[in-house]
């Protein structure tokens, strides 16, 4: 899977690739809008994260330069810019995706997870991992063929852990993925204990292997 | 406080009492004079008449002996009577005052008077004629009341002038007045003040005007700041945060650093909403969020409490829910979801665990109730960072942003404290 991040602030690209390589992406950079267009006019990638504040070019154009070469690639805005008419026109224009800075990477991550497989799999959209099976569509989760009922919570819980394979993930990311932006009002996470419990013990009497790991003081990751 | 133009008004109306009152003694001495001069006159030409007559051969001395008796009762405003020659003076002017010896009322007249002494048939006389004058004080009476009068009429013309020119003449005046009052500095609007025909007036809009223009360039620019500012502490916040992200994956992290960095992130969230908020209160106010649709507040409510409802049932607080299905408001869907997520948030953090959340929308106003122990201060309340608050998440910027959007609206948020519960009220 390759994946372009299209950022200015080197420090940040560089960190998303840090992140991003160890989910077995294989992710490039490009500074400025020349070097941008250049790449996207040579190679093709499964997903493109775009900083619509770029020297020498607004995002926004290369967004319609992708569309306009009809170009199959999940695009994901990233952007200081969180105003409504921004997310509305990038997403007119064919973005899709949008994720404000400061985000988490494991949002990121569990975003480009998705619009790759939505682009990809045309939607019929199924993903297997090793005894749990997970129908996008259908929204429903099986471990060993029985299937299992989540809250749609845990659902999109189960969905960011995924995403997010071998992270830490601290429980302030995954209150952010739950609840949004209104997660960094509270300072309180705790009731995310109660969903990751509850999700464990679904997928545990079910049968399945305990993937879910506690992290003391900071978080759960999925280990596999 | 006094109106500007009865200041020159009760000038006007002193100097003119004190311009008639000084006339009027003037006034006497001027009428006296020419009556005294014209009687003067009058006694002078019977002086004349009377010598002419006597000495003019036509009666003898003894015609006129046998006479003057007779005349000098019955003439009152003449006698003549014989002096001896050594008494003969020469013509003189007085006035006396007589009691009047006859009529029902015995009073006091002027009279005045010449003396001349003439010589008939070799013999010496004193003439004395007397005429009646007014008498000063009646003069000066008279004199008091024409002028009163004619004050009187002053006054009254004054205040009827004054009304109608501070009527005609402050129109400009009052017209600017109006702007100036009805004049928002947030609210984007530009005021022209135009010029008058009055000079003065014209000078004043002009620089009002300026002043004006200048203060919404600086306010404008302060919120160019103010979004700027927020906008490049996005780009910092977002390689700290990544960075802790990275630094949470590292293999070797041991417990200790691992809580240290959660400690992390939670004043991160605070800086990273209180930048975000501050960005939101600048794009507001600068009118963005202009499309509008019909939003079914309802609909936004249960989203909203979508989201929180963890929040909710961690601080184990009863939630109880009036809501009038079908209510919808013409506004921006993202303004609307601050608005309600605001007081929401708002709600379920300053209420104490077991408490008790009351959200009632009727048809044109939703209240949020919690329960709390005191009031807050409502002049406060709405103010940016106005509460300063021992929670370390608090952007202080929460009901700043609501305040913001009730007024891009012209709704109005009310709050008030009973029965030991928060209310917060929005009419629509």
């Amino acid at each position: 899977m390759k994946i372009l991040i299209i950022e200015d602030e080197q420090a940040l690209a560089q960190d998303i690739v840090a992140y991003l390589s160890e989910q077995n992406y294989i992710c490039e950079i490009a500074g400025t809008y020349q070097e941008a267009a250049e790449k996207i006019g040579i190679y093709t990638y499964d997903c493109i994260l775009l900083d619509l504040m770029l020297p020498g070019g607004n995002g926004m154009d290369l967004l319609s330069l992708l569309k306009q070469e009809n170009i199959e690639t999940g695009i994901i805005i990233i952007s200081a810019k969180n105003a409504t008419e921004d997310i509305v026109q990038g997403l007119r224009i064919g973005a899709d995706d949008y994720l404000a800075k400061p985000f988490h990477h494991s949002e990121l991550s569990a975003r480009i997870h998705s619009v790759i497989r939505r682009k990809q799999f045309n939607n019929s959209n199924v993903i297997q991992q090793n005894e749990i099976k997970i129908d996008l569509l259908g929204k429903t989760v099986t471990v060993n063929n029985q299937e299992i009922t989540l809250t749609p919570k845990e659902f999109n819980l189960l969905l960011f852990f995924i995403g997010n394979k071998n992270k830490v993930l601290s429980k302030g990311a995954i209150a952010e993925h739950l609840s949004g932006d209104l997660a960094d009002m509270f300072d309180n996470y705790d009731f995310i204990y109660a969903h990751v419990k509850n999700l464990k013990k679904k997928l545990q009497e079910a049968g399945s292997n305990n993937y879910l790991k506690t992290v003391y003081g900071t978080g759960y990751k999925w280990e596999i | 406080m006094s109106k500007l133009l009865s200041k020159p008004f009760k000038a006007f109306s002193i100097y003119a009492l004190i311009i008639l009152a000084a006339s009027i003694p003037v006034y006497y001495w001027v009428v006296d004079h020419i009556w005294k001069s014209e009687l003067d006159e009058h006694n002078l030409i019977i002086k004349e008449r009377i010598e002419k007559n006597a000495t003019n051969e036509r009666f003898d001395i003894q015609q006129i002996e046998a006479v003057l008796d007779i005349w000098n009762a019955l003439e009152p405003g003449a006698r003549l009577y014989p002096v001896p020659a050594t008494a003969v003076r020469p013509d003189s002017i007085y006035t006396i005052y007589r009691k009047r010896d006859f009529g029902s009322d015995k009073q006091i007249d002027r009279f005045r008077g010449l003396s001349s002494f003439l010589t008939v048939h070799g013999k010496t006389y004193h003439l004395e004629i007397e005429t009646n004058i007014e008498e000063t004080e009646e003069i000066i009476l008279a004199i008091a009341i024409v002028t009163t009068f004619f004050f009187l009429m002053l006054v009254v013309g004054f205040i009827i002038l004054n009304r109608n020119i501070s009527q005609r003449i402050w129109s400009p005046f009052r017209k600017t007045l109006e702007k100036l009052q009805a004049f928002d500095l947030t609210a984007n609007q530009e005021l022209h003040l135009g010029s008058s025909e009055i000079e003065e007036f014209s000078a004043l809009n002009s620089a009002i005007d300026k002043l004006i223009e200048n203060n919404i360039s600086v306010f404008n620019e302060q919120r160019r700041f103010l979004e700027n500012a927020s906008h490049e502490l996005q780009t910092p916040l977002a390689i700290l945060k990544s960075k802790i992200d990275l630094l949470l994956q590292t293999k070797d992290i041991t417990q200790d650093q691992s809580q240290l960095l959660n400690d992390i992130e939670i004043p991160m969230a605070r800086v990273s909403r209180i930048s975000k908020n501050l960005l939101l209160l600048a794009k507001i106010e600068n009118k963005q969020f202009q499309d509008t649709t019909q939003i079914s507040i309802a609909d936004i409510v249960n989203e909203s409490l979508d989201l929180l409802i963890e929040y909710l049932e961690d601080k184990k607080l009863i939630l109880t829910e009036n809501i009038t299905p079908g209510v919808k408001v013409s506004a921006n869907k993202f303004l609307l979801e601050t608005l309600i997520n605001n007081l929401l948030i708002n709600a379920i953090r300053h209420t104490p665990a077991n408490g008790q959340i009351t959200i009632n929308l009727f048809n044109n106003s939703l209240e949020i109730k919690n329960t709390g122990t005191a009031p807050l201060d409502a002049e406060k309340l709405f103010k940016r960072f106005a509460i300063s608050s021992k929670d370390s998440i608090n952007s202080g910027l929460g009901l700043a942003i609501v305040k913001e959007i009730t007024l891009r609206y012209q709704w109005k948020i009310i709050y008030s404290f009973k029965d030991e519960m928060h209310r917060f009220s929005v009419e629509f």
